[in-house]
């Protein structure tokens, strides 16, 4: 379990994070959102104290990162790729780093098997891909067997069998009861890792919810209805709350009735239905609907 | 609708309760990182290259110079000549240390280095020590090979019969002075955390601020800087290496408290950098 307690860092006059409180718990992929800029790898640095907060406080299970007894076997991070030095091979990396703790040379190799950068790991780092750069990374915070796993865009850089066995390892850790906080910028990716979501937005939490609820708060149900007679169908739908628009011939998106309600009174009316879709919003019109004010380097519309 | 959540089942960490930190594993760690890097066994074959092949040379310019020396006095020259590159070489030795900090800085390492052990006073403790360490015994197997052509050369014995540490105590001092140098450069590596700074900075106070003391005359007002050159970590080795009573050369006891104070002083300021900035 991470608990952040009024968590505000600045930098200058800049705040980075600023008051924010949340917590991160055991058995479940908790997805850390939010434009660039937002906070979110900040907020990271801070839980595991390379970043000390300006005020407010961050602990893991009940400690401070900076005072655990064995911080690798408590929990385990991927802030960024490029946390290895260039001149040194994978293996070599990952022996420093098990030696601080102790960890055995077997568990070093079990690392490098479970993370596949087993026919890289005689190599120098600095002339890994980004992806075997990160499934370096990915066996670091494996080393010692952590119930904690932080990972700062672990996907990024991956191919589509990485990206995917990031996914299955990180929801298999979490069915084990593991405390998992990952950031992506991949809402697709996203929603299907994460059981819960916390979206930051120039440092402040802007949501911390469920998955499923955040989608249907932030989202509108739509329905999509094909038929040939939509316009005798589009009359008997309308009402006051209800939203209809004729996107192509035969096709009608109709918002603020459900697609039992519909389909009954299509059936009631004699009209044929060729297709009855109920649609939910999808994470990414979540996040954008929810961000749209807090993005910090907004595109310009291209016109 | 009210659920009941069950609270997971805390999972412990499947590795041993004996994987926790030590400071002598963080050490242990540390001499791993020195020692799978390319770039220190370069500078390590580099310092034993030039220190052997100028202890050499200057071996044969004294034989050269006075080849009537007797046995007793050609003795007295072979520390002379096995230590004299440490004046080449201590460059090496604080650009070794510095690089040790700066890369880890340049690549990123710092961060995993200070997620592993995040007390920074442990990492710039084991830095510090495993650079020292290094450079210390690499500097004794080099003046100890450097030994063999000097004593070639000059058809001496390395350690007269009368005073055997005659040549074993300088070669110590030297051996202790390359280890300041690296902790020196390492000093500067955290402060600035930047490479060719550091290894900017400590060429400066080693090598550029002897010469500069130099240029100030020893007499009159403004002979203090000439004598404050003296504390020079430098000069200060110097004084250490020299025969005892040299002019101008502080007293043992004083050179050694002098390169104490640069050490600390080095070691304050990297620990003041490192636990007050972010990593």
């Amino acid at each position: 379990m991470i608990t952040a307690e009024r968590l505000t860092k600045r930098f200058g006059t800049k705040t980075a994070v600023d008051d924010v409180s949340f917590t991160v718990q055991p058995g479940k992929v908790t997805g850390f959102l939010g434009p660039n800029g937002a906070g979110k790898s900040t907020t990271m640095r801070m839980i595991v104290g390379l970043d000390r907060p300006t005020s407010g406080a961050v602990s893991v299970n009940g400690s401070q990162y900076t005072a655990m007894r064995a911080p690798l076997r408590e929990v385990g991070v991927l802030l960024d790729a490029k946390a290895v030095h260039t001149g040194r091979t994978a293996r070599n990396h990952l022996r420093a780093m098990a030696a601080t703790h102790g960890i055995p040379s077997r568990r070093v190799d079990e690392v490098i098997e479970l993370t596949g950068i087993g026919s890289v790991a005689r190599k120098r780092a600095g002339k890994f891909s980004l992806g075997m750069g990160q499934r370096l990374g990915v066996a670091a915070a494996l080393l010692g067997d952590p119930q904690t796993l932080i990972l700062d865009e672990p996907v990024n850089g991956l191919d589509p069998e990485g990206v995917r066995w990031v996914r299955q390892f990180v929801r298999h850790a979490a069915g084990e009861g593991r405390t998992v906080l990952l950031s992506s910028h991949l809402m697709s990716e996203m929603s299907q890792t994460a059981d819960h979501v916390i979206v930051l937005g120039r440092g402040k939490v802007l949501a911390d919810a469920p998955l499923p609820d955040l989608v249907r708060a932030w989202t509108t149900a739509t329905v999509r209805v094909r038929s040939p007679r939509t316009a005798d169908l589009a009359g008997i739908l309308a009402g006051p709350a209800v939203e209809i628009t004729a996107t192509e011939p035969g096709l009608l998106t109709v918002t603020g009735l459900g697609a039992a309600r519909i389909g009954d009174t299509a059936a009631e009316h004699g009209i044929p239905l060729h297709e009855l879709t109920q649609t939910t919003g999808s994470l990414e019109d979540a996040y954008m609907a929810l961000t749209e004010q807090s993005v910090e380097y907004k595109t310009k519309e291209i016109a | 609708m009210t659920a009941t959540v069950a609270a997971p089942v805390q999972v412990r960490s499947g590795a041993p309760d004996t994987v926790h930190l030590t400071f002598v594993r963080v050490l242990r760690s540390e001499l791993i990182k020195l020692l799978t890097l390319r770039s220190t066994w370069w500078s390590i074959i580099v310092v034993a290259v030039v220190s052997v092949g100028l202890s050499a040379l200057i071996a044969a310019s004294i034989g050269a110079s006075a080849p009537d020396l007797p046995g007793a006095e050609l003795a007295r020259q072979v520390p002379t000549a096995v230590i004299a590159p440490i004046q080449f070489t201590m460059l090496l030795a604080g650009a070794l240390g510095a690089i040790a900090v700066t890369g880890e800085y340049s690549t990123g390492m710092i961060r995993s280095t200070l997620t592993a052990q995040p007390r920074r006073g442990a990492i710039l403790a084991a830095k510090a020590l495993v650079v020292a360490v290094v450079l210390a015994v690499v500097s004794l197997v080099v003046f100890l090979v450097a030994l063999l052509p000097v004593m070639a050369i000059l058809h001496t014995a390395a350690f007269p019969a009368g005073d055997p540490g005659h040549t074993l105590q300088p070669i110590l001092f030297a051996v202790l002075a390359m280890a300041v140098f690296a902790v020196l450069g390492l000093s500067f590596g955290f402060i600035l955390r930047n490479g060719p700074g550091a290894v900017a900075a400590t060429v400066g106070l080693l090598f550029v601020l002897p010469i500069v003391g130099a240029i100030f005359p020893a007499e009159g007002s403004w002979g203090w800087v000439h004598d404050a050159a003296a504390y020079l970590p430098m000069s200060a080795a110097q004084s250490l290496t020299v025969p005892a009573g040299t002019d101008g050369a502080l007293s043992v006891p004083v050179a050694l408290i002098t390169l104490g104070c640069w050490v600390a002083a080095g070691l304050l300021g990297s620990w003041a950098v490192l636990r007050t900035r972010d990593a």
